[in-house]
């Protein structure tokens, strides 16, 4: 178990991390027990720990499985349905596994205008991935994304729970560089 | 409502209205007879999320096109619903939601009673301006009996809505967002509630269709009658839809007082399975031993000369009409025969969370109040018969009976629908209509006496019981026969204890509530 | 300071004035530097006068609508029946606007004073910071920063031994610009897809979890604690009557100088554009700024000559929004730059209204089509028809977002389109 966090922070923690530790059952361990019980004690309504709690099986897990939904659902006296319904409202939860480094190249308007488009192009080159697809040793996933709020610092990339910034298509070997 | 009610007084489309306050512009218009067109709106169905955009108009004094479904009537509000605006915008909701829609009416199963279909003819709009790919969704199954056709749905999502706040049963949802969102349940969890079949029924357009009913029936190859669903005591309110003599399909149809909008699965199944068995076509007597066809006089001569008064039983049907019901206790009356017992199949009990007052009820007859009413009483064996007495059937009470049941009467006669084994040993068979094939009354499990009307063609000469027992009573030298339900009817009313207030043209399509005297000894929720 | 360049027209108040400074960001650091100084003050005064003097600077919604922030705490119930809420709307997602996050990731105690000052002036129990996802370097800030202030007695029961208590969450969202809109975050923040409702019910009478809110920006919120502490007079110094004080403006695209600055209301656009950020780079002219986040209209490059204020700006066609101009140079592309953009709207719209569900989309599709050279004219009349049905048809303003750029490229470069369709 990681150290114990503060209840207020039981609804903010990053969850597109590249150090998962896979989990099957969320809330049979001590961990999974208490960080339902800090995000439930924030709220007057169980659902609203709905969120936090799919971000905490993505956090474990990577992504967020039909497994998962249904645990979380159990959890909170939700639907496994309504759970799924919320799940694919909101794009940053995976609903398929994907790459240990999650790439994320904002496209849009303000770095559109700064060779987003190039720069997208060539991370994906460079993995040797199609967008979205998971690169053969598991390690990328490069994805468009729309505004990731970064637009003075464009082209913005975002690795994981990374900000990269003024991001230029040559960089990009280096970046891949640092990761790994 | 108390006499404190306020009511607002406001002009639609030239119109003047009074309403009572809280009534939203669109329930005012209807009260002005002006329908405004929408989907996301259900009057069933609590929540208005007013996200379909269709009812739009135009309100004097707001500088937006507001949705009728949520706006509040007010004193002195001028609101034009087919202003060039309001048309305009409604004529583009229509536009848009065609987009992607594959047009396949022909071969879709709400053509000709959909939504979709009847407001892009009346906004008339020749050609699609959009020339892009359109996003092919394809085809899943929501749960074992219904289909969902993604390319169709609108996303007005009346079935989710259904599902979680009537039925209480979270299990279908919107996915996805924006142009990509569709409905869908959990994979692997298949819609199971009792009354899912009203997302159909709810679908403003061919969405969501049955599977029992896909490719069946084009809406205007079939009729429709005003009936009451036999499946259990609630007696829900339904329109039987029917294409060449058989029961294609069945929806409920509103009735405040008893079943709302919506109606339960097991009534869908009960009446479509309404189609099977082998059925009593012609009247039948023991001739020789042998059980021979005669005509109605022939047969209603031999028997009122051959019944004779006695010790005797009597078994009935909490299916049957109460006017039959009501010649049946004349016959007994007549016959000197006492009592008179039903069986009621039993199953249990469901209720719709968000309508409660529909329960898919224990009873699983339609008029089992009418049965007790007309003094037969409630019995969980069929009745004894006294060895060599006089054994009276009436309706489908032997289906399951033990082939030799009635073997020992002297005389047995079986006015009945269906054929079934016991009824070899009967001595004259009577054929009877079902209840989809007559007119007539049930009085449901509050004492609701509601009216069905005739459905289906009856096979060979199979007439209503009220029919053939009245004329065979007349055949006896007691009354008259009667030869509508009308008179069925009244003569009954005017003769039974609880019905004295009510009249045929009375009952209407809600019915009426027996008076004090006639009230079902239980509670009513 | 701006960030991350400074400019001699900028006004550093409290607001920006420790961007780029990491001291601000631990509390210890933010007291040496007069943090939660106005903290104490304010929870010795009636909550109605904290609201008083917030309505007399004329403080204005930071979030884009403008609306004036003391007569929003005004509407909420000023004898509670139960509990009270404040959500900050920190899901900051208008492309072009990237104000909020240097304030949540330089002065995020900064931004809990203010919260909590609001939550008393509105009597809220709990003040929920709603972040967008993808801001998990910030929103990790902004945590810590609420873990220490609990540790230190400013937030939880009985702050600084005043006897109010009041609860500070953090609730990161998971990727849905329309998290940003009011009821939109309330619908996410109680366990929802983020879809917008109709009013009413208004916030203030039914909000989150059915309960009085009041829903505030960032920007608004992290401006409160200096106008408490300085007076409504102290901050008209800056501004015009109607649109008074200072404001961050985040300034993208095609610029020497882009970043956040905080400058006096009422500056003129094209000094921010020329002066403050220094043009477009490589000499380079400009040929269309939008103004106010990408959901305004564009502004030719003759147009900029306009008053940076919610008056001003309306006056010149447009709207300060955000106050995140995304600047164009003449080598752009304006239909695929429109194109980008519609593409934002499609992917973000969530559905529940026709004309936003199917209207981004297919205005999309069409810019693209126009962008490949296979468009025709009769595509222009059908895009202006779009415009008009996507116009006050929905219940958020998400589809009249891009229909603000969209006229306006279609006004006001139709040249363009037009050489894309006959190429």
């Amino acid at each position: 178990m990681k150290n114990p966090i503060h209840p207020a922070a039981a609804s903010s923690q990053a969850f597109q991390i590249a150090e998962i530790r896979p989990i099957e059952r969320l809330f049979e361990d001590d961990e999974g027990r208490d960080r339902l019980e800090k995000a439930l004690s924030r709220y007057p309504e169980k659902r609203a720990a709905l969120l936090p709690m799919l971000g905490y099986a993505q956090e474990r897990n990577g992504w967020v499985s039909d497994e998962s939904m249904e645990q979380i659902a159990g959890a909170l006296d939700l639907t496994p349905a309504y759970v799924r319904s919320v799940a694919t409202f909101y794009t940053m939860y995976n609903k398929h596994p994907v790459g240990r480094h999650f790439i994320q190249v904002c496209t849009c308007i303000s770095c559109h205008l700064h060779e987003a488009d190039e720069v997208f192009e060539r991370f994906l080159a460079e993995t040797g991935t199609r967008a979205g697809e998971v690169s053969e040793d598991g390690k990328y996933t490069v994805i468009e994304a729309e505004c990731l709020g970064a637009c003075g610092f464009a082209t913005a990339v975002q690795v994981n729970d990374r900000y990269f910034e003024n991001v230029t298509p040559d960089q990009i070997p280096a970046i891949l560089d640092e990761l790994d | 409502m108390s006499d404190a009610t306020n009511y607002v007084t406001l002009t639609i489309d030239a119109v003047e209205v009074k309403v009572e306050a809280g009534t939203t512009v669109l329930q005012a218009a209807e009260h002005a007879g002006i329908v405004v067109p929408h989907y996301c709106y259900h009057p069933g169905i609590p929540s208005r999320p007013a996200q379909c955009r269709m009812c739009l108009v135009e309100i004097e004094g707001q500088p937006k096109l507001q949705p009728s479904c949520v706006f509040p009537a007010q004193d002195g509000m001028v609101v034009y619903t087919t202003s060039e605006t309001a048309e305009t915008a409604r004529k583009s909701v229509i536009e848009f939601l065609l987009l992607n829609h594959p047009l396949d009416c022909p071969i879709c199963d709400a053509a000709g009673q959909c939504m979709l279909q009847d407001y892009a003819f009346e906004t008339g709009q020749l050609r699609s301006r959009y020339a892009e790919a359109k996003l092919v969704l394809g085809r899943d199954r929501v749960a074992d009996d219904i289909l969902y056709f993604g390319d169709r749905c609108i996303v007005c999502t009346r079935c989710v809505r259904f599902m979680e706040e009537l039925a209480g049963d979270n299990a279908l949802v919107v996915a996805q967002r924006g142009h990509k969102a569709y409905i869908d349940t959990f994979p692997g969890k298949d819609l199971d509630n009792a009354f899912r079949g009203n997302i159909v029924d709810v679908c403003p357009v061919g969405a969501l269709v049955h599977e029992d009913f896909v490719f069946k029936a084009r809406a205007w190859d079939m009729d429709s009658s005003p009936g009451i669903c036999p499946g259990c005591s609630t007696g829900c309110n339904i329109d039987i839809n029917v294409k060449e003599n058989q029961i294609v399909r069945t929806k409920p149809r509103l009735n405040p007082d008893v079943n709302s909008y919506w109606m339960c699965d097991h009534g869908r199944r009960h009446l479509v399975m309404a189609n099977r068995g082998v059925r009593a076509e012609a009247p039948l007597i023991r001739v020789d031993g042998e059980l021979e066809p005669a005509s109605w006089n022939e047969a209603l001569t031999w028997i009122a000369g051959r019944l004779e008064a006695g010790d005797g039983a009597a078994v009935v049907s909490g299916g049957a009409a109460n006017e039959s019901l009501f010649y049946m206790r004349g016959l007994l009356s007549e016959l000197g025969i006492d009592g008179g017992t039903f069986r009621v199949l039993q199953g249990e009990e469901i209720t719709l969370p968000g309508f409660p007052k529909l329960k898919l009820r224990a009873d699983r007859a339609p008029n089992v109040t009418g049965a007790e009413l007309h003094g037969f009483k409630r019995s969980d064996e069929l009745a004894d018969v006294p060895d060599g007495g006089v054994l009276i059937v009436l309706g489908d009470a032997l289906a399951d009976a033990p082939a030799d049941y009635g073997a020992n009467a002297g005389f047995f006669l079986c006015v009945g629908s269906h054929l079934y084994p016991a009824m070899v040993n009967a001595t004259a068979i009577l054929p009877m209509t079902s209840v989809l094939e007559m007119e007539g009354t049930f009085v449901n499990y509050e004492g609701r006496v509601q009216r069905f009307h005739q459905a289906l063609r009856a096979p060979g000469v199979a007439r209503p019981a009220w029919m053939s027992l009245s004329r065979l009573l007349e055949h006896r030298g007691v009354g008259e026969g009667v030869l509508d339900a009308r008179a069925a009817f009244q003569t009954m009313a005017a003769g039974t204890t609880g019905m004295d207030n009510l009249s045929w043209s009375g009952l209407g399509l809600r019915g009426e509530l027996l008076s004090e005297a006639g009230q079902p000894a239980v509670a009513v929720e | 300071m701006g960030y991350p360049y400074s400019h001699d027209l900028e006004v550093n108040t409290l607001l920006s004035r420790h961007f780029g400074d990491e001291k601000a960001r631990t509390l210890e650091g933010w007291k040496e530097l007069g943090g939660y100084a106005t903290l104490p003050r304010a929870l010795e005064m009636e909550p109605g006068a904290i609201t008083e003097v917030v309505k007399e600077s004329g403080l204005r919604g930071r979030g884009g609508a403008g609306f004036p922030t003391g007569v929003k705490w005004s509407f909420m119930p000023q004898e509670p029946t139960g509990p009270h809420y404040l959500c900050c709307n920190a899901d900051e997602s208008e492309p072009g606007a990237f104000k909020d996050r240097e304030i949540l990731r330089w002065v995020p105690h900064l931004l809990i004073e203010g919260c909590l000052i609001a939550a008393r002036a509105i009597r809220a129990e709990h003040v929920y910071i709603y972040v967008r996802g993808e801001f998990f370097p910030f929103s990790r800030i902004v945590t810590d920063a609420v873990v220490e202030a609990y540790e230190a007695g400013y937030v939880g029961e009985n702050i600084l031994g005043s006897g109010w208590n009041c609860d500070v969450t953090v609730h990161i969202g998971a990727g849905a610009y329309i998290a940003g809109e009011e009821t939109g975050l309330m619908s996410s923040l109680m366990g929802g897809r983020a879809e917008p409702w109709i009013k009413p019910p208004f916030p203030a009478q039914a909000g989150v979890f059915g309960r009085p809110t009041t829903v505030n920006n960032v920007e608004t919120l992290a401006a409160v604690p200096m106008i408490v502490a300085e007076g409504a007079d102290w901050y008209r110094q800056w501004g015009t009557e109607k649109s008074p004080g200072t404001k961050l403006w985040c300034c993208s695209g095609h610029l020497v100088r882009p970043g956040t600055y905080e400058l006096p209301m009422g500056i003129a656009l094209k000094d921010v554009i020329y002066d403050v950020c220094g043009g477009a780079p490589n000499g380079k002219k400009i040929k269309a700024v939008i103004p106010g986040g990408s959901s305004t209209a564009m502004l030719t490059a003759d147009e900029l000559d306009c008053e940076g204020t919610y008056e001003g700006m309306a006056e010149a066609g447009s709207a300060l929004g955000t106050a995140s101009p995304i600047v164009m140079d003449e080598d752009t592309n304006i239909v695929r730059a429109m194109r980008r953009i519609a593409q934002f709207y499609a992917h973000e719209s969530c559905g529940q209204c026709v004309q936003c569900r199917e209207g981004t989309s297919w205005t999309a599709q069409l810019l693209h089509r126009i962008e490949r050279g296979e468009g025709s004219l009769s595509d222009i009349d059908t895009l202006y028809h779009l415009c008009e049905q996507m116009t006050g048809r929905t219940i958020c303003p998400l589809a009249d977002s891009v229909v603000f750029p969209l006229r306006s490229s279609l006004d006001k470069f139709r040249d363009e389109y037009e050489a894309l369709i006959r190429c």
